[in-house]
């Protein structure tokens, strides 16, 4: 078998090489290409340092650039900084978001949020991920998978947007339940933190099935069948083997959910109400205005990355924890 | 027992199932709604609002104002993350685990302090709000994406084959174009379509970086904003069903692919 596709390859290779071999050669020996390589390859070292410059520079620039830029003009007391004027450098953007309940208000909110939803998208997923992983047939699990892919391909808008039609007033779910005659009334679920969360699981849950599936499938069967001789129930079974062993897919799922749920900001705008105003609305905000208020909403912002930071690196230390701690 | 657990998991993945298909699905249906209102119940069928939207010049110069621009930051996305990842993966240097994290940082950062983040670089570079600021925008923002997945694809290539094309007589740079990078097509066409759908889906930094030009999600959000109407829901399907086709296309075709090259 493998011989036979090994001899097919070859004979391919030469139809198809045949047109290039020529321009392939032609390349080598044309002088200025001579001199390129001789110049690059002088040294592995040399080499390396080509190979290197342009990712170091990119890096720096265009993924640690904005992140820096961002704060320092947060550290500043007007942006764009009035020419002849000096930098002036100061806390009070950040004092101002201590200075008021408007501002921490839906800053905690929105950290609380972002963690229950994470923790209502581990509940929901783990299960699925688990009956991938440990009850389909290996050829049906990738067609499954692909399955729940599909919806996810399509963008945050317009999944928010299904969202809106199906918790409507009018919508599919007060319909059912009119039709089966658990109310007469339509319950408004729009708008409220329900419909939030409703529409952000829909949007997280990819993120976090993902990493939970390729925890548990890395998983042997043979551990839980091990347990099972040894005289332990189903449930034992679980708690005691199969979830510490799946701890490091769940933490690093949750970890993945959580940041990407702080950032959310038209799901919010478009399901929430004013009574669940989240952080990124608040930051928007200084952003709609002129550009006086940018140092404003930049210390606002890294207010709220440090925020999700830290309690993503605390919710980690507990997890490493708890990993110790199962197999010790 | 074993069999009941069965069954409640089951139960568990099609709920799943049905939590993320039936949204989609009722916002299909209602686009045919003969009506302006959206909701239950539907009399009678109409295919006015697709007409509608696909007359609309201003609709269709959204929906190619944003394919153009997803196909712009792919391209810069895949040139820069493929080089990244050959520089990552496989080697040994001082400050390699710094430039890794550096690597996935864009990947990391929530949505609403990205875009600000560039948009405040944007403006410090003096790069306008409109199309370059969002194509480059998307590009950093996919890099990330890109990388991992070539790094996944190289770890798998035996050294033997670069040594044997050394051997042979080829310098570096044409055993890296003729052995490296074939071997790493399948990898970086599935990394495009990846950005691709990741660029066009994008809201929330089209939004902070758009000029007076929405991109389509822009468009849709704008539109949502003034209330709901069928003529949404018919944009929106004809960019779940491009997003969709793309997204399964490109499954089949990594699957294919990775068929061929395990044989």
């Amino acid at each position: 078998m493998t011989y036979d596709a090994s001899v097919q390859k070859d004979g391919d290779d030469s139809t198809t090489s045949g047109g290039s071999r020529p321009f392939w050669g032609r390349i080598v020996n044309w002088r200025p290409y001579q001199g390129l390589v001789a110049i690059v390859t002088v040294s592995p070292r040399r080499q390396f340092f080509i190979l290197v410059a342009f990712p170091v520079l990119w890096l720096l620039t265009q993924h640690l650039g904005p992140m820096l830029q961002m704060l320092h003009v947060s550290l500043l007391d007007a942006y764009p900084v009035a020419p002849g004027t000096a930098h002036t450098f100061t806390f009070d953007n950040y004092m101002r978001f201590l200075g008021d309940r408007i501002f921490w208000q839906p800053f905690f909110r929105t950290l609380t949020f972002a963690a229950v939803f994470t923790f209502c998208t581990l509940i929901i997923t783990y299960p699925v991920a688990y009956f991938l992983a440990r009850h389909v047939s290996r050829k049906n699990r990738m067609l499954m998978l692909l399955l729940l892919l599909i919806p996810f391909w399509v963008g945050e808008i317009v999944r928010t947007y299904a969202i809106m039609i199906l918790l409507g007033n009018t919508g599919a779910v007060n319909q059912v339940l009119k039709w089966v005659g658990l109310i007469d009334r339509p319950i408004p679920f729009m708008y409220t933190s329900f419909s939030m969360g409703v529409g952000i699981v829909y949007l997280t849950a990819l993120y976090m099935l993902l990493p939970l599936y390729s925890a548990l499938e890395k998983l042997p069967k043979s551990y839980n069948e091990a347990a099972a001789d040894l005289g332990a129930g189903a449930w034992t079974r679980f708690r005691r083997v199969t979830l510490p062993l799946t701890l490091e897919g769940i933490s690093s799922g949750c970890t993945l959910v959580f940041l990407i749920s702080t950032g959310f900001y038209a799901t919010p705008v478009l399901l929430g109400g004013p009574s669940t105003t989240v952080f990124a609305e608040t930051i928007a905000g200084f952003f709609h205005v002129a550009g006086d208020e940018w140092p404003t909403g930049a210390a606002f912002a890294v207010i709220m990355f440090a925020g999700a930071l830290a309690i993503t690196g605390v919710f980690q230390r507990l997890m490493k924890a708890l990993r110790k701690g199962d197999t010790a | 027992m074993n069999r009941g657990n069965r069954v409640a998991l089951a139960c568990c993945y099609w709920a799943l199932v049905v939590y993320v298909f039936v949204p989609l699905i009722l916002m299909i249906v209602m686009g045919f709604k003969d009506s302006k209102f959206i909701g239950f119940p539907i009399q009678s069928w109409t295919l006015d609002w697709y007409a509608g939207v696909f007359s609309d010049a201003e609709v269709l110069y959204t929906f190619g104002y944003s394919v153009l621009i997803a196909v712009l930051s792919t391209l810069i996305s895949v040139i820069v993350g493929t080089w990244i990842a050959v520089l990552l993966e496989g080697r040994k240097f001082w400050g390699r685990a710094v430039m890794f994290g550096l690597m996935v940082l864009p990947a990391l950062v929530p949505g609403i302090i990205s875009a600000i983040a560039f948009r405040i670089y944007a403006r410090w570079l003096g790069i306008e709000p409109g199309i370059g600021a969002i194509v480059w925008a998307h590009a950093v923002h996919n890099v990330p994406f890109v990388s991992l997945v070539i790094m996944a694809r190289l770890s798998t290539l035996p050294k033997s084959q670069i040594e044997a094309a050394r051997d042979l007589g080829a310098d570096a740079l044409i055993a890296f174009m003729r052995v490296t990078l074939p071997y790493l097509v399948p990898a970086i066409l599935g990394a495009s379509v990846f950005c691709l759908l990741l660029s066009f889906d994008d809201f929330v930094r089209s939004f902070f970086l758009g000029g007076y030009e929405p991109t389509l999600p822009v468009l849709i959000f704008a539109m949502l904003r003034s209330g709901m109407s069928p003529e949404i829901n018919a944009i929106a399907t004809a960019a779940l069903v491009l997003t969709a086709a793309i997204g399964i296309w490109a499954e089949r075709f990594t699957r294919q692919n990775s068929k061929e090259s395990q044989v």
